[in-house]
């Protein structure tokens, strides 16, 4: 499947039409407001903004959320920098050298080297997302229903073996997911299964206010837990000068073209893989700029090398993130499973079909990804002030707004009152979730992949009953060895972990 | 005594065993070799199986010891928590009686209050402010541009 400039062209010309440019402006602001203001994250900022483009037609609303994805990676750098508080897990790097910058007297610098590089990592993954999805969803195009059942194993076992400290609980938490999918109307003979007999379970758990109600309300509640600590809003001190020579940057960035190109393939090959997203990306990138780096002992006083690294690799991750969900379905962590959970409600569905039965939608995709960029840069450089001082309003107005937005996202959905009790009942259960130590991102995982999961692997057993075909068949069997694989390593490695002691404490409860 | 993994454990463990007993009467299917049964009891079987090795491992880790661990330095809020949860419950049962519109403006200047008590008559001032926006606001974008009906109180028809 070869890359169509001319689709491409057009993608973007009609991308630059008032009916498309105002969602994704709009997703872009929400998305860098978002991604800049501590304790919301990107996830949380799609969720909050998918009800407002439910009425859109499906690029318009991609559009949005292509916004909010691209504005939300480069926004989390502005607190990083300004106030030491990464807005988003993908910033945590940035803080390392962007706060020191900004303690040295040098805010707009910190500020800006941070966005342009953000910009031009991100510009980089672009064009590996529109070069790469067409080859690999071809490949993707030769997988039968044992290929697929195999992929999905993989990516689930690789997200929950990763995330956490324990692997029991991230394979649980995947479990959890797959098991909330089976309730309902079996996809198969339609037949309903775990009912209770009621109605109201008849039709399943429905995937949005289910994924909202379990990481908004996790989410929230741990913030609230902490209000009375930090006094719900941080302190709001004289505004810092933010302006600075753009060319200056743009020249501390490009004259050191290795650090960048070497940042943004560690954050394309991060997003590519399921498990691991941009809140690993930027430490690794910034790991390796320090141990590539003639003057290491210079990181973390506020040199540029350490903002460049993570925030080019940071934001060219969304576009290897892309790339997996365009041509594979698959999310690689929380942020882009409520990506394809966006994509699902819009009516597209990703996969190796996409490209070639929804063309204009995959380029204008690309499209939007790559107009969101510039975007980005412009809508940081527009307010950059008042993104500071909105990031300063109390969480006890927050708060409330954003329960509202999420009883609308669940509501919207369908318009009925069930969505809402549906996202109720998780919101007890995502805050049980998290203060018993189980990770959410495997959940929501299992909770995306559990239907695809059941019909490839009901479609394998119908074509033909001899389970062996599942390790026989060389890609799948491939793929099943690689999550057995996975899994026992990631058993090995916090087994080493543990003995050496280096493990991450847990605060421990006894009941 | 179990920790905070064995209590998970065992919770998830009671819910899958409980599920799994639910699939006994569902019927088996003519048309493929597996019924509508064969997925769910695989998903169960594996969650009873990761919940009782997490019970395990928390019954082992209990008899070796558990490993000290640092308390967070101030002691989490889980008055404010119980205070939210309690009041977004009550939100969701007035929606459909109240409607959205006047529901949101007492749930929004409500929780506002709870979360952090105006000492102040502007303060007092910016609570109603924000909690009328809010509703107007969202019910303006959702209705009038977005097409989506948002709930009508059935008992003020508002």
């Amino acid at each position: 499947m070869e890359v169509s400039y001319e689709h491409l062209f057009t993608a973007i010309l009609g991308i630059l039409h008032l009916k498309y440019l105002v969602p994704l402006l709009l997703g872009t602001v929400a998305g860098v407001i978002g991604g800049a203001l501590p304790g919301i994250t990107i996830t949380m900022t799609i969720i909050m903004v998918l009800p407002f483009t439910f009425g859109l037609d499906p690029l318009q609303g991609l559009a949005a959320m292509t916004g909010v994805y691209v504005g939300g990676s480069a926004g989390g750098s502005i607190t990083a920098s300004l106030i030491g508080i990464p807005g988003t897990p993908s910033a945590v790097a940035t803080t390392f050298d962007g706060f020191p910058m900004t303690r040295n007297g040098e805010p707009g610098r910190a500020i800006w080297v941070g966005v342009w590089a953000a910009f031009l990592g991100g510009l980089l993954g672009g064009l590996f997302l529109i070069a790469a999805t067409g080859p690999l969803a071809a490949v993707a195009l030769e997988f039968g229903p044992w290929e697929y059942f195999a992929l999905f194993v993989f990516a689930l076992s690789m997200v929950a073996g990763l995330v956490g400290t324990s692997i029991t609980k991230g394979l649980l938490s995947g479990a959890i997911g797959l098991v909330i999918t089976v309730v309902g109307t079996d996809p198969i003979m339609g037949v309903p299964r775990l009912t209770l007999g009621t109605e109201f379970l008849r039709g399943g758990f429905p995937f949005l206010p289910v994924l909202i109600g379990i990481f908004a309300f996790a989410q929230l509640m741990s913030d609230i837990e902490k209000m009375r600590r930090d006094g719900g809003a941080e302190a709001a001190g004289p505004m810092p000068k933010l302006w600075v020579s753009q060319t200056k940057v743009l020249w501390e960035i490009l004259s050191r073209p290795f650090l960048l190109i070497w940042s943004t393939l560690i954050g394309i090959l991060i997003g590519v893989l399921p498990a691991i997203g941009g809140s690993a990306a930027n430490v690794m990138a910034y790991d390796q700029a320090k141990k590539f780096s003639r003057r290491p002992e210079k990181f973390g006083t506020g040199i540029p090398e350490g903002i460049i690294a993570s925030e080019s690799s940071n934001n060219a991750n969304v576009a290897g993130s892309l790339v997996t969900i365009m041509a594979f379905g698959i999310p690689g962590d929380a942020v882009t499973a409520v990506m394809l959970g966006a994509m699902t409600i819009h009516g597209i569905q990703p996969g190796p079909l996409f490209i070639s039965q929804h063309p204009a939608v995959a380029y204008g995709i690309y499209a939007a990804y790559l107009v969101a960029l510039p975007l980005m840069v412009l809508v940081i450089a527009a307010g950059a002030r008042l993104w500071m001082s909105i990031i300063t309003v109390p969480k006890s107005i927050l708060i409330p707004v954003v329960l509202v937005l999420c009883v609308i996202g669940a509501y919207a959905l369908n318009n009925i009152m069930d969505d809402v009790y549906v996202l109720l009942i998780f919101g007890l259960v995502g805050y049980a979730l998290v203060k018993l130590g189980i990770p959410l991102a495997p959940l929501i995982l299992g909770l995306i992949l559990g239907d695809q999961i059941e019909v490839n692997l009901v479609r394998a057993i119908a074509n033909d009953p001899n389970p062996w075909l599942f390790l026989t068949r060389p890609i799948s069997g491939g793929l099943l060895v690689a999550s057995v694989l996975s899994v026992v390593l990631a058993f090995w490695q916090h087994r080493r972990a543990r003995l050496r002691g280096a493990q991450a404490e847990e605060e421990e409860t006894d009941f | 005594m179990l920790g905070r993994d064995g209590v998970a454990g065992l919770a998830c463990l009671v819910l899958s065993l409980g599920m799994l007993a639910l699939t006994r009467g569902l019927p088996e299917s003519a048309m493929v070799p597996v019924g509508p049964a064969f997925y769910p009891r695989i998903v169960l079987g594996l969650m009873a199986g990761l919940s009782l090795l997490l019970v395990v491992f928390d019954v082992r880790a209990g008899r070796r010891g558990r490993v000290a661990v640092a308390k967070a330095a101030v002691a989490p809020n889980y008055r404010l928590v119980v205070v939210t949860f309690t009041t977004f419950i009550v939100y969701v049962v007035l929606l459909p009686l109240l409607g959205f519109r006047i529901a949101t403006v007492l749930f929004v200047g409500g929780l506002q209050v709870l979360l952090d008590p105006p000492r102040s008559a502007r303060r007092w001032v910016l609570v109603l402010v924000i909690a009328v926006a809010t509703s107007w606001i969202t019910y303006l974008a959702f209705e009038q541009y977005l097409s989506v009906l948002l709930p009508r109180g059935t008992w003020t028809d508002f």
